[in-house]
């Protein structure tokens, strides 16, 4: 069982695999690695990420991405079997002070650069001249393009008394939208590539801020108000995983847990 | 329920005033809960928030989200950065009724966003009796930050009706 630690309680040990795992995931340019992973969710074409119902029953915003996390989280586990996706835990005091945790931030760790800054965006040249055009900021200029960020002030970040009134959300469909609504607001708070939904997954805090949403919907499901999704969605296939919202639902099947902790 | 036609333009380009109008009537018990649901709203461009002021007629990109002085909370769209493909690619066709028809819906179908003003609803009839206007201020989030702001164009939406619960 991997426990996906959070960003500040990660060991040495962890963060080293972590990103042992990620230097190597984006070295990688075929369907195994980084690159192909980031694309899944936006560019290049189709854009399969789900947020906000499109239909009746649609609310897939959670077990898509709980979904995507495990298969890319896998992919990382198989360039380093001690590797897990941490969580960004944007209510606590250090990321309210500092922001972009310091192990996603640090330029160079030694003389290498660290992969859980930036990376390259792997995208078409038409793409990247449709991104540069249509959402100037989003990624570097020059002839590679790399994300970048343009963060807003650290005590904007969510806050604990947030997180708890979207815990007490009493159906799914209500709890799947508020906790849609503070994931936007990271989004924009990050700012540059994490702006916009076809290359934000290029952004490695993409990730672990995903784990922290994923983390947020875990203790939900394990509180008095955690409920399955409709009936109605149960069996929506997770396009293009393998994997219907059903199999989402227990994450100790999936293979991984996060850090017991109390649940008031 | 007001729709986007019929909301007034605000203190500011961009800032839209709907007037929902919303008094205490005392044979209804007090509500549990309010909800500002937003129906049909774009997420096909730049990223965006939408800051809900209840009876602040005046409110800019400047005024302060202080809950005592009206602010009732935001909604954020996270954009689709315009369109990838080629002419139409974009077009969200009309609702499907083919029941035989398995393909999921267009990823740029309209979204519903709903702020929770319960609160905020609660302070504005305790202190005035009634709700007369909300002020939407569209906050639009770039790759740059510096170029942030509140600007017309961005937010658009059907329309937006407030919902209570008893
Ligand atoms: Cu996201």
């Amino acid at each position: 069982m991997a426990i996906r630690p959070s960003v500040e309680g990660m060991t040495a040990e962890q963060l080293a695999a972590l990103r042992d795992a990620w230097t190597k995931s984006q070295a990688l340019v075929d369907d195994r690695g980084f690159g192909y992973w980031a694309g899944v969710h936006g560019l290049p074409l189709p854009i399969s990420c789900r947020h906000s119902p499109r239909t009746q029953n649609d609310f897939l915003f959670l077990p898509w991405h709980r979904a995507y996390l495990y298969f890319f989280e896998r992919s990382l586990q198989d360039r380093n079997k001690a590797a897990a996706v941490p969580w960004w835990d944007w209510t606590s005091d250090g990321s309210h002070t500092r922001g972009i945790p310091e192990a996603f931030d640090t330029k160079k760790i030694g003389k290498v650069r660290n992969p859980l800054r930036e990376a390259r965006v792997a995208i078409s040249p038409d793409d990247v001249k449709r991104v540069r055009a249509q959402a100037p900021g989003t990624i570097t200029p020059g002839k590679v393009p790399y994300t970048r960020r343009d963060p807003d002030i650290p005590d904007e970040l969510p806050r604990k008394a947030t997180i708890d009134s979207v815990l007490a959300a009493p159906t799914y469909e209500d709890f799947s939208t508020r906790v849609e609504n503070v994931h936007n607001a990271v989004h924009g708070w990050v700012g540059g590539t994490m702006t916009l939904v076809p290359v934000a997954a290029y952004d490695p805090i993409f990730w672990a801020h995903h784990a922290a949403i994923d983390r947020v919907w875990y203790l939900w499901q394990m509180s008095p108000f955690g409920v399955d999704p409709p009936a109605a969605m149960m069996d929506t296939v997770l396009d293009p995983f393998p994997m219907t919202v059903r199999q989402t639902l227990n994450i100790n099947n999936l293979g991984y847990d996060y850090a017991v902790e109390v649940i008031h | 329920m007001a729709t986007m036609d019929a909301l007034q333009p605000g203190a500011q380009p961009g800032v839209l005033i709907a007037n929902l109008r919303y008094a205490r009537r005392a044979e209804v018990a007090r509500f549990q809960r309010a909800d500002l649901v937003f129906n049909g709203v774009d997420h096909g461009g730049l990223s965006y928030e939408v800051r809900v002021f209840l009876n602040v007629p005046t409110a800019t990109g400047a005024t302060p989200r202080d809950p005592t002085k009206g602010y009732a909370g935001r909604f954020v769209v996270f954009g689709h950065g315009g369109c990838f493909g080629e002419l139409g690619h974009c077009d969200v066709p009309s609702v499907r009724r083919d029941p035989t028809d398995l393909r999921p819906g267009h990823p740029l179908v309209p979204q519903t966003k709903i702020v929770t003003i319960t609160t905020a609803l609660e302070r504005i009839l305790d202190k005035r009796g009634t709700l007369e206007t909300v002020a939407l201020v569209p906050w639009i989030y770039n790759g740059f930050r510096r170029k942030n702001g509140c600007k017309p164009g961005v937010f658009k939406m059907s329309d937006v009706t407030l919902r209570t619960y008893g």
